[in-house]
């Protein structure tokens, strides 16, 4: 290399994780402002003692506990009493095994009733009448509303220039690191495909925000370029799962958009998922250690991906099932065969993102620390009774927190991935520079190293903090979603994503032991990139901009009066 | 929905851990990054071009010994010196473990975190590292060792400065020899034998058992002991070279009489011996410039009373490294506690190390008498000018039986009393046989070059 090319290289090497923050800091930042601010959707109005209470959110619990949404302060008043639920065809209340049943305009509703302005809800001692919540500063309104925020000034097409900009810079430092500008088709394919997915996303579906998939798609880019640099076929098989994805993320969207539609098809997806696992499990291939792919023609898949978006599916619901039916009984078990079948696979990794997916939903649902710590403890009895049984599997992790002791054996991948990172710096190698890549399953179980040694640290870190980052933003929309189920699954998926990331990067240095999952979207891995997006699809569907289109059609507020 | 809200906190706490994990992740990474770069297994500098921008390594007189020009690694123009000095400054792959050009290849290389290993080759600029050690001795010792395999190691009891350390059989890191590996002439080529091998000490060990006793057993210098040759201790014999007669315990370290330090050894008990023995360096491992020295070893929980015996003189299972012997050498040359050697001066013009006193072995009073018996051991039973014409020497030799056809190694440990010289050392001398006859000359070499170099008068 001349002087001049390796100071040009040098050059692109610290542009790469420069632009990376500012993408990541401008479509956070627009996440969180480009979002409602909470303002009373219509207000229940308890005229015997003049008090109002405003209705927040598209599901709401009515009761008398501290946590309501709705809280009544009558002792005939359960705890949790009633949901009291927003759908397209307008609001819903429904009784949650009450003591005292819940009376629309002094008739007893049994499951769904619906309810109109002017109805008059009884529960308990309290009559509640259904008004407009013309006036969002009410008096019995404590928080101060502030006007909306203005939409933040960046638009997507500009995080996406960046994007572009981005992939753009990471094949030119391939092609003057390597010499051969292997990476050159897929970066041109993958821009196309990005834009043409926002032009398709803005004018035909007409959502607002693009930050999220902008995320997604930087993650992609990059994990599609610093596979192409080594592996020309790797590289167009991530394009092609990318766009499989694409197309299943706009299909969820669609499935999702009303969730009893999802609550009425979560039995026959969770028994379809187990019956793909079971297929697994029968005709089965074992490939690199877990039994988990299934091979047709030139085709293989590890349908145990997909049984991730099944298990959200499964375990989320909407915020009157869950009133209703409190017991998990039904999950624990679809749970139970799940992982039952990944230990059958020996596929510890999925076992394990399962198990902490069950954790998150379990809590989301019942809230309850109680069932989560026995739970927590029937699986480390499990585990022990598995070690102890099956000594093979405790080899596997003899090595754990003792790398360097084993650094040409079972560590052999930690102790190369630590001495590589270190090699590579804050600003890496430059792309197929590195030495990891001779290393087993570099592109997928140490993909972090991978991008460590040869983008740098920063870039390995940032992409890391994205994926954190979907889980933060799961959260923080969970009071806006339009149903409870769009909220548990959005903070499950992140949850899972999060699990998966931590597993992965946490393996491979030695935090965690090395259970060989990929990494989110950057990992090599056709089934994986497709359930990543598949999984983004849940956080995306919990945002309420997603399906806000509807609105012009239907105002928020625009409520259907009795005829 | 503000119940399922704050039930989601659950999940932010998980994102944490994630957080908390990276920033361990990354402190682990920036903290470790100059040690794991210079791991052996880095293909990024264990490759050919790995040193091509390294620093020049110096000794203590700036002479030359390491420096890359035209991205090749040069090594000094006198190939005793380059052969002397390998094992210190080492290869250009990273074949010995504890060598400069392995241990601070990442320090030569000017490794810093930020740009890591990637920096272009315009701005690649190697610090220099200068060492303790003087390549007039070096050779001195490399040719005294001759075809012998074995170590020498000298170094500065007052200051820590390592001033010699020389391993056998040694090769040429400028022109590699191609049957390194399989030619029995390189066996153990790789190893510095001073810091990574370790052997049975032999009477050398007596100094440790002496120290012990007097210490601890009253009135121990005015008895004294009728040596025929062998006694029973325990439940086997216990034999000397030669009938010593009636001998203190001043004799008995100058004739070197095994049956008298067998019964200190038994008279004292297991627990002692290994207290005094653990005091003493045994044990534990050593480290000093970043290199981690094999472990010296005294271990008798399992012998037997003769065995026991046997221990006292250094044979049974006792192993001790070179750089231990001379330490201990050190200790009773300074008054019971010695210095801790090193041999970096300084990296990139910045001094490295100070004078750092070790853990005291034994007490000043111990000390001094120890001081006078090796110095008795020299004047009576060699002669002072056979160990050295123009230094003033004490010492103790030790001829370690390693297997039953009689093949023995050679050790000699001691100091040296002048003020404008002081120089402890220790030389091993593989399969030497005869510490008097082998291992004293070439020691001799070495301390009459250093008399010409440091000897005012």
């Amino acid at each position: 290399m001349s002087d001049t090319v390796a100071m040009i290289t040098l050059a692109l090497r610290i542009a790469v994780p420069a632009i990376m923050l500012i993408i990541v800091i401008l479509c956070f930042l627009s996440l969180s402002f480009g979002r409602r601010e909470e303002h009373a959707l219509i207000a229940l109005d308890d005229e015997d003692n003049n008090v109002r209470y405003p209705v927040l959110f598209w599901e709401n619990i009515l009761g008398r506990s501290r946590n309501s949404d709705i809280r009544v302060p009558d002792a005939t008043v359960s705890r949790d009493h009633a949901v009291l639920l927003r759908r397209e065809e307008g609001w819903f209340i429904t009784d949650t095994d009450s003591k005292s049943g819940v009376y629309v305009n002094g008739t007893k509703t049994q499951g769904r009733h619906p309810v109109f302005v002017g109805d008059k809800i009884t529960v308990g001692m309290t009559t509640l009448t259904l008004r407009r919540a013309d006036d969002p500063t009410d008096a019995n309104q404590r928080r101060k509303i502030s006007p909306p925020r203005q939409r933040s000034t960046v638009s997507c097409s500009f995080i996406l220039t960046l994007i572009t900009i981005l992939i753009v810079v990471l094949s030119a430092e391939g092609l003057l690191c390597s010499g051969s500008g292997w990476a050159m088709p897929h970066a041109l394919i993958f821009c196309g495909v990005m834009w043409g997915f926002y032009t398709v996303s803005v004018r035909f579906f007409r959502r607002k925000s693009f930050e999220l998939e902008a995320l997604a798609f930087m993650l992609s880019g990059t994990g599609i370029i610093l596979n192409a640099v080594h592996d020309q076929k790797q590289g167009y098989i991530q394009i092609l799962a990318m766009c499989i994805g694409i197309i299943l993320y706009c299909f969820m969207l669609w499935f999702m958009e009303i969730p009893d539609r999802v609550m009425k098809w979560r039995i026959v997806i969770g028994i379809i998922a187990i019956l793909g696992l079971l297929l697994t499990l029968a005709i089965g291939k074992n490939l690199n250690g877990a039994k988990n792919w299934i091979v047709i023609g030139p085709v293989s898949v590890q349908p145990s991906e997909f049984a991730k978006i099944a298990l959200i599916f499964v375990g989320a619901s909407t915020l009157d099932h869950l009133q209703t039916r409190k017991n998990l009984f039904g999950f624990i078990i679809f749970i139970g065969i799940c992982i039952g079948i990944f230990f059958l696979m020996s596929d510890f990794g999925t076992a394990l993102i399962f198990f902490v997916t069950f954790l998150v939903i379990a809590f989301m649902r019942s809230g309850d620390f109680k069932t989560v710590i026995l739970a927590v403890a029937a699986a480390l009895l499990g585990v022990f009774i598995i070690l102890s049984f099956k000594p093979y599997i405790a080899e596997r992790f003899q090595a754990w927190t003792h790398v360097w002791e084993y650094a040409e054996d079972a560590g052999y991948q930690q102790v190369r991935t630590f001495i590589y990172s270190a090699s590579g710096g804050l600003f890496g190698m430059g792309l197929t520079r590195g030495y990891l890549q001779y290393v087993f399953a570099s592109e997928s179980d140490l993909v972090f190293g991978l991008a460590s040694e040869e983008l740098g640290l920063i870039t390995a870190l940032l992409m890391s903090i994205t994926i954190g980052g979907f889980m933060i933003y799961a959260r923080a929309v969970t009071t806006r979603s339009r149903s409870a189920f769009y909220s548990i699954a959005a903070c499950t998926s992140g949850g899972l994503l999060v699990c998966q990331a931590a597993l992965n990067i946490f393996g491979v240095t030695d935090i965690l032991p090395l259970t060989g999952v990929t990494l989110p979207f950057v990992s090599y891995g056709g089934t994986s990139m497709i359930a990543c997006w598949g999984l983004l699809s849940f956080i995306k569907a919990a945002d309420e901009r997603t399906y806000s289109h509807k609105k012009s059609k239907i105002p928020a507020n625009a409520l259907p009066t009795q005829q | 929905m503000r119940k399922i809200n704050s039930r989601s906190f659950m999940i932010l706490l998980m994102t944490l851990a994630f957080f908390a994990g990276l920033t361990y992740h990354t402190v682990n990474l920036v903290l470790h990054a100059s040690e794991w770069v210079a791991e052996p297994t880095n293909s990024h500098l264990t490759d050919v071009d790995g040193l091509e921008f390294a620093g020049k390594i110096f000794d203590r007189n700036g002479v030359v010994l390491a420096q890359s020009i035209d991205k090749q690694r040069i090594y000094n123009d006198d190939e005793d010196i380059r052969k002397a000095c390998v094992h210190i400054v080492g290869d250009n792959s990273v074949n010995i473990a504890t060598a400069v050009q392995t241990v601070y290849r990442s320090e030569l290389t000017k490794y810093n975190f930020t740009f890591g290993l990637g920096l272009p080759d315009n701005l690649k600029r190697g610090n220099n590292i200068t060492l303790t050690i003087d390549t007039r001795l070096q050779k001195a010792a490399f040719r005294a060792l001759g075809d012998y395999k074995g170590a020498m190691f000298f170094y500065n009891y007052k200051t820590g400065e390592i001033l010699c350390i020389v391993s056998t059989p040694a090769y040429d890191p400028q022109d590699v020899p191609e049957d390194i590996e399989t030619n029995d002439k390189y066996d153990g080529a790789y190893l510095n034998r001073a810091f990574s091998a370790s052997y049975p000490p032999g009477s050398t060990f007596k100094l440790v058992t002496a120290a012990a006793s007097l210490k601890e057993i009253p009135g121990i210098e005015g008895s004294t002991y009728d040596c025929h040759g062998s006694d029973i201790v325990g439940e086997d014999e216990i034999t000397c070279y030669e009938p010593n007669g009636i001998v203190n315990i001043r004799e008995a370290l100058a004739q070197s009489c095994n049956v008298f330090f067998a019964k200190l050894a038994v008279a004292l008990g297991k627990d002692k011996m290994t207290a005094y023995a653990e005091k003493m360096g045994f044990n534990s491992r050593r480290s000093f410039d970043g290199i981690n020295t094999a472990s010296s070893i005294y271990n008798v929980s399992e012998a037997t009373e003769n065995e026991l015996g046997w221990s006292g003189v250094g044979q049974y299972t006792v192993l001790e490294t070179p750089v231990n012997m001379a330490m201990i050498s050190a200790a009773v040359a300074n008054g019971g506690t010695p210095v801790m050697p090193y041999f970096i001066s300084s990296i990139d013009g910045k001094p490295k190390n100070t004078t750092t006193l070790g853990s005291q072995m034994m007490d000043k009073e111990i000390a001094d008498k120890l001081y006078e018996m090796m110095d008795y051991t020299v004047s009576s039973n060699y002669g002072k000018s056979y160990v050295s014409d123009k230094l003033d020497v004490c010492a103790k030799t030790g001829t370690a039986e390693v297997n039953s056809e009689g093949l023995a190694h050679a050790w000699v440990t001691g100091f040296c009393k002048d003020e404008d010289c002081p120089i402890a050392f220790a030389a091993i001398v593989e399969y030497g046989n005869y510490a008097y006859s082998v291992a004293i000359p070439m020691v001799k070499q070495v301390l009459d070059t250093a008399a010409d170099i440091y000897k005012k008068s």
